[in-house]
């Protein structure tokens, strides 16, 4: 009896993390969920010009692509940004 | 009453979800298909979707035969429950981690679902002397 209680608690804790996830800081979705929502990736293509994309900073500002027209970028692409 | 309920409702959803995973490797790879699928699964995907078909028609057949003796398998509640913990646990990572972002928060709710079933089949899983009784 004190197994099936112990072990209730455990679940019990688990399903209050599923609902705190959104809350908490790894459940946030950062930047990357920014980029995959923001940036039309069917539009990019070899000789095109990229388009244009309003992303957010690591340090949370937003971050318009536009103002660095006219300088050399270089963008890199990471893996899953926000785990 | 209530765990035969339980164990043949959720036995049940078990072969239809099974059955419907093995067809779907299939599909994948029909003549004509090309791949094409509602979900991005690719050939490797398509592949594991079969095999978790085979492992769901075991497991939901083993859950309805518990819904008809209830004695003949008095761990099944237990590992079923085990099992359905680390379903969710493995939702909840897949929720944090952006590759399945596309899922939104179907993750955390089939998660949510999961873990109040596991207490359910804790809870309701006959007694020692129930199950002795009716052996």
């Amino acid at each position: 009896m004190r197994i099936r209680w112990l072990v209730t608690l455990a679940i019990a804790a688990l399903l209050l993390l599923d609902l705190y996830l959104p809350l908490s800081i790894i459940g946030r979705r950062g930047p990357e969920g920014a980029v995959r929502l923001e940036v039309p990736t069917s539009r990019v293509a070899v000789g095109q010009p990229f388009p244009p994309a309003r992303l957010i900073d690591l340090d949370g500002e937003p971050f318009d692509l536009a103002s660095l027209r006219g300088h050399r970028v270089l963008l890199t692409y990471e893996r899953s940004v926000d785990w | 009453m209530a765990y035969r309920i339980l164990c043949g409702a959720s036995g049940l959803v078990m072969l239809l979800l099974g059955v419907g995973a093995f067809v779907s490797f299939f599909l994948y790879h029909g003549p004509g298909s090309a791949g094409a699928g509602p979900l991005p699964i690719g050939p490797g995907g398509a592949y594991y979707l079969g095999a978790l078909g085979c492992a769901l028609v075991a497991w939901g057949g083993a859950l309805v035969g518990a819904a008809r003796r209830p004695a003949a398998a008095p761990w099944l509640a237990s590992v079923t429950a085990l099992a359905l913990v680390m379903n969710a646990v493995v939702r909840m990572v897949a929720w944090v981690v952006g590759d399945y972002a596309y899922l939104g928060d179907v993750l955390r709710v089939e998660a949510a679902v999961f873990l109040m079933l596991s207490l359910a089949f804790i809870w309701l899983k006959p007694r020692p002397v129930e199950t002795a009784r009716s052996a």
